[in-house]
């Protein structure tokens, strides 16, 4: 057994993290105040290649598979929850789900310039009464000669005003429901009926968009169909699986950056003649901080390993996602604590960590249906099917 | 073009704390980085290649471990590595690795630049310069910040009294880069996976190089250290600009000093 | 949410042992503060939290009704609340809008209450008026930058000279302080003498030397106007000493102690509110073919939250009711000030979760509440510190002395 990272992931690690204090540091307070995307560090990020991390590198990527994605996830989600988002919907799912059902010419015409940063992606799955439950997805496809003809809406699609190409599931056949009867497509924003509806305005992660998609008579050539025609469920369970692991190396990062905060602030802030680092109440909140990050870094980082050598990880990565979420926001929370009243205000990086922090409970499947995903593989071993 | 530059790696400052107090040095993280000031070097000779049709090959004489340094060159978009050493020339000091290297470029082959950093950081050496350049009889230039090359002329910016002076050099020529000249590259992510999966490091011992022990006798003797007088350290605040302000304001009142 | 179930605990022999019901008066009490919560008070609040700004107008009705001086005497024009009708007050205020209810939490409690506990007849006569109609609203500035939980710690000064206090400092953290009359301002008269040489006074928005800052900008609350203080060379008339030299930090901590019930209640309020929200949401929303309040995740989102708030609801009210009976209520004030600012911050945090995506949408009053209740375990107190006073009752009684 051996858990050291292998010398290439220590030497892209100190590249991100010090990518990430030079680069994504400084504008993270702006771009929250702003409620902007960060294009330019985007154009930065794919100068280095770290917009396609995780694919080979003959399609422009990195070649440094699912560990180094959550690497540069880690060192994101220190500095960043935004710009991580930004990147991940890019290419955690929006190109991830191109990268593992794509023909090779879709993955010659699609991934490559999305793993090189040209073009943005993003995954639009989600619909107003289809969040949980994406089997309940009502956008249609509907075969026209050499065409697609989509009609529908998405909802909270991060990165879906930027993006360029984008992997969209919508219902072929009603009549077959999830499992047979909705498929993926590829569309780019170019198609004649696809347009952006409003913009969400949310707690935190304010430096990433969230947006409607309209699909109205939106034409996509069948050439688009990403996999199987009618296994779109499939494609993006497996896009889904691979994102957990990275967003829970995005919450690691910023579980990691609030304990350090609170440490130091911890040591820096005297009240009662010492510095309240000398309390116990304090001690125990950075130990079971200390404790839950390093046993979230042990889970995140062996799914990863799982993932790139091809193994078994669905139960795996529903894990890293629900704990990994819930460790960020309780580290943050303590942190928050720690910094008493300056915890509350804006001038400090703590409450734009705890805000973006929320959304990981949330996005990417709830918490509460990573239970189920958790659950229900479980009880499979056993030879029973539970019901979501 | 083909440019030649030399790699060398310190320990990583931010790793280890100097107590004056206890006449020690604290190490808490070993680990190397490549010499900052080389870093810049190299940049330099990138931005050559970024410009034009060149070819930059990394070097370095030492010890072993400054494979990784050579790797992350690569990475940084170097084309090939030479990494001189063995047991003897892991041993030698600052003029028996700048011997060393002149015998390693010597072996390469021709060369139409070498581009060094001006000095270490860590023993802020500055004798590698014009070590080679004596070697090699080639002109040198000092203080560079910026070089570019048209119709086989380089044409170097350098530093000059407090301003900047425009210098031509015929090739082959050795420029030593100054600290800080300009911001290096990252190291591509890509480039570091295939650094280390894909690509080599040529390694040659000093029989390779046709130096022995006796050639490289140590020129230097350490005596032991000294450490500057103790001195009250402030507190450093690092982040952006607007951050650091905040942080800086935040610290004041906490301290009661403005309002 | 809000029933107020009228329970007669009898003995079989007849005797009444515990009484746990309102009376008629503070039930259409009750009622009336819901009905104005409701409505001048929760249209309010997605806008105050937008803008930072509590809309006058607000406090200006609250006014008209009583509320501004819930807990003055007739004589200085309050409505002369008893306690349980005051937290009744807050409640239903927060379940409006939370940052409505701290500012009328901190308006009436820490700086009226403490002017009728501790000042003057002239004092009270000057200042609980215009605090009553809304004219002048009060707020309370006790920490400085370098005290903050140690309060005694704090470094603005106030010397006598001649007829008039001198005071110098800063104080940060002033809830209300972007639109108050009039400050509670805590400093030393005796600068050597620690928390024995801290006194109180009345400084108006308008004391010569006094300047109000920028606002401080907040995670949630946004409303409230959270202001420092910069007080250079502050000139203060020494009949605005409240109470006597010396006596100012016997008066915070009384202060603390109705403000720590004030916000049990506050939160308490909060807690409604956030599950209220969770129960509608769930209702309206489909997933997997219903309602997802079939779902049990939802279902015990929602039990465990009205089993904490059943337990709250008892120990506030007992609170303030060990209050209104002029018994000591201090440990019990910071006892229910930790449970119910946890558990407000622990309900809105799961509500959030039963809103699924939506929770994380400014749309959705869920994701202001959440904000804003992060506040509640720091504020009057910070948690652990509150932690630290219920011990230290506790091992006071076994004769054995703690520090904080
Ligand atoms: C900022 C942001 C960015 C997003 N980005 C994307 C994106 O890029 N692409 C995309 O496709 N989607 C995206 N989403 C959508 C996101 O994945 C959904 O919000 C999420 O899946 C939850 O769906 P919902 O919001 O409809 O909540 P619902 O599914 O309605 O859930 C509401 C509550 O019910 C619970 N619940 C639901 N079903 C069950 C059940 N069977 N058992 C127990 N509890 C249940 C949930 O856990 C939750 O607590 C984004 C959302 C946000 C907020
Ligand atoms: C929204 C808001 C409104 C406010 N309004 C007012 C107001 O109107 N008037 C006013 O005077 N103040 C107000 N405050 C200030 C508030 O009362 C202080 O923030 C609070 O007392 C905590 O002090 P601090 O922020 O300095 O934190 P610190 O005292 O620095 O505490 C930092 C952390 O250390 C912990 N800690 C401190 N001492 C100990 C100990 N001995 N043992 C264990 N842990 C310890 C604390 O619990 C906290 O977690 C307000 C604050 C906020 C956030």
């Amino acid at each position: 057994m051996d858990f050291t990272f292998p010398k290439e992931y220590e030497l892209f690690r100190r590249m991100v993290r010090e990518f990430a204090e030079n680069e994504v540091r400084p504008l993270a307070k702006k771009i929250d105040a702003e409620h902007r995307v960060p294009f330019e560090t985007i154009k930065k990020a794919a100068k280095l290649g770290l917009m396609g991390v995780p694919f080979p590198r003959k399609y422009g990527g990195c070649g440094a598979g699912e560990i180094g994605y959550c690497i540069l996830m880690e060192e994101l989600g220190r500095v960043c929850t935004s710009t991580a988002t930004v990147i991940g919907a890019h290419t955690g799912i929006g190109a991830m789900a191109i990268y593992l059902d794509g023909t090779e010419e879709q993955k010659e015409k699609y991934l490559k310039p999305l793993a090189s940063g040209e073009k943005i992606g993003a995954f639009a799955l989600t619909e107003a009464q289809a969040g949980s439950d994406a089997a309940a997805i009502k956008t249609r496809a509907v075969r026209d000669g050499d065409y697609y003809v989509l009609n529908g809406s998405k909802c909270f699609i991060t990165n879906g005003d930027i993006a360029d190409i984008i992997t969209v599931m919508a219902v072929t056949d009603p009549s077959l429901g999830a499992r047979g009867g909705v498929t993926a497509f590829i569309v780019e924003k170019e198609f004649p009926g696809f347009s952006i509806g409003t913009l969400e305005n949310k707690m935190g992660i304010r430096g990433s968009s969230t947006a409607e998609l309209i699909f109205e008579d939106c034409r996509v050539p069948k050439e688009n169909v990403l996999g199987q025609f009618g296994a779109g469920f499939i494609t993006f369970m497996k896009t889904l699986d691979v994102g957990r692991a990275s967003l829970a190396a995005a919450c690691l990062g910023g579980a990691q950056a609030a304990m350090e905060a609170a440490m130091k602030w911890a040591k820096a802030r005297t009240q009662f003649g010492v510095p309240i680092a000398q309390k116990q109440s304090v001690h125990f909140a950075i130990a079971d901080m200390a404790t839950e990050i390093e046993a979230l870094r042990s889970l995140v980082y062996r799914t990863a390993w799982l993932i790139d050598t091809g193994q078994p990880h669905i139960k795996e990565a529903a894990m890293c996602k629900l704990y990994g979420s819930e460790v960020a926001s309780r580290c943050i929370n303590r942190t928050l604590q720690i910094f008493g009243g300056m915890g509350y205000s804006r001038e400090f990086w703590v409450e734009r960590a705890f805000r973006d922090a929320r959304i990981a409970e949330i996005f990417e499947g709830t918490n509460e249906i990573q239970r189920i995903v958790i659950a229900s593989n479980l009880f499979r071993e056993l030879g029973l099917r539970i019901s979501p | 073009m083909r440019i030649i530059v030399p790699i060398r790696q310190i320990l990583d400052p931010r790793g280890f704390t100097v107590s004056p107090r206890h006449e020690r040095i604290f190490i808490n993280r070993e680990e190397y980085i490549i010499n900052p000031n080389d870093k810049n070097a190299l940049e330099v000779a990138l931005s050559l290649k970024d410009a034009g049709d060149a070819e930059v090959i990394v070097i370095a004489g030492g010890q072993a471990r400054l494979d990784d340094a050579l790797r992350e060159a690569m990475a940084m978009g170097a084309d090939a590595a030479y990494l001189l050493t063995d047991e003897v020339l892991a041993k030698t000091d600052a003029a028996g690795v700048a011997e060393a290297l002149a015998r390693g470029i010597e072996k390469i082959g021709d060369f139409d630049l070498i581009v060094v950093g001006q000095e270490t950081l860590d023993t802020a050496d500055a004798l590698l310069g014009p070590w080679l350049a004596e070697y090699f009889g080639v002109a040198q230039v000092g203080g560079v910040r910026q070089a570019s090359v048209s119709d086989g002329v380089l044409r170097v910016r350098r530093d000059w009294g407090a301003g900047y002076a425009e210098v031509e050099v015929a090739l082959p020529a050795l420029l030593t880069v100054a600290p800080g000249a300009n911001k290096p590259r990252y190291p591509h992510g890509g480039r570091i996976m295939a650094a280390y999966r894909e690509w080599q490091v040529n390694i040659w011992g000093s029989e390779d190089l046709g130096l022995s022990a006796a050639d490289l006798i140590l020129l230097t003797q350490r005596r032991g250290r000294t450490f500057p007088p103790e001195r009250t350290l402030g507190e450093r605040l690092t982040g952006s600009p607007q951050d650091v302000a905040a942080e800086l304001v935040q610290q004041l009142r906490l301290r009661g000093l403005v309002g | 949410m809000t029933v107020i179930y009228k329970v007669t605990v009898t003995l079989t022999c007849g005797r009444i042992i515990m009484d746990f019901a309102l009376t008629d008066e503070q039930r259409m009490f009750q009622k009336m503060f819901a009905d104005f919560a409701e409505k001048e008070v929760k249209p309010i609040g997605e806008q105050a939290d937008y803008e930072e700004l509590l809309p006058m107008e607000v406090l200006q009705k609250a006014a008209m009704q009583g509320f501004m001086g819930a807990l003055f005497p007739e004589e200085c024009s309050g409505a002369c609340l008893d306690f349980v009708s005051y937290i009744m007050l807050l409640e239903e205020l927060a379940k409006a809008d939370v940052t409505t209810a701290m500012a009328v939490s901190v308006h009436n409690g820490l700086a009226g209450k403490t002017i009728l506990d501790f000042g003057s007849a002239e004092q009270r006569e000057k200042y609980l008026e215009p605090m009553a109609f809304g004219e002048m609203i009060g707020a309370f500035a006790l920490t400085e930058p370098a005290a903050g939980s140690d309060a005694a710690a704090l470094e603005s000064t106030a010397l006598r000279d001649g007829d008039d206090y001198v005071l110098n400092g800063n104080k940060i953290w002033v809830s209300n302080g972007g639109i108050a009359g009039l400050f509670v301002v805590f400093a030393k008269t005796d600068p050597g003498a620690g928390a024995k040489g801290i006194s109180a006074f009345i400084v108006e928005r308008d004391a010569p030397g006094l300047k109000v800052g920028r606002r401080e900008k907040t995670l949630g609350l946004r409303g409230l106007t959270i202001t420092p203080l910069y007080m250079t060379d502050c000139r203060v008339p020494a009949a605005n000493l409240l109470g006597e030299e010396g006596q100012g930090f016997k008066i915070a901590l009384q202060a603390l102690n109705v403000a720590r019930l004030s916000l049990s209640a506050v939160a308490l309020g909060a807690c409604q509110r956030a599950v209220e929200e969770g129960i509608a949401f769930s209702i309206e929303h489909t997933q997997f073919g219903g309602p997802i309040a079939l779902k049990q995740a939802i279902q015990n989102f929602v039990a465990d939250s009205a089993a904490e708030i059943e337990g709250l609801r008892w120990l506030v009210y007992h609170t303030a009711w060990l209050a209104e009976q002029g018994e000591p209520f201090a440990q019990e004030a910071a006892i229910a000030k930790l449970l119910a600012s946890e558990a407000a911050f622990r309900i809105a945090n799961r509500m959030v979760q039963v809103h699924g995506g939506y929770g994380y949408m400014k749309e959705y009053a869920i994701e202001r509440i959440y904000r804003d209740t992060r506040a509640l375990p720091i504020i009057e107190g910070a948690n652990e510190v509150l932690r630290f006073v219920i011990a230290r009752d506790l091992y006071d009684q076994a004769g054995l002395k703690i520090k904080p």
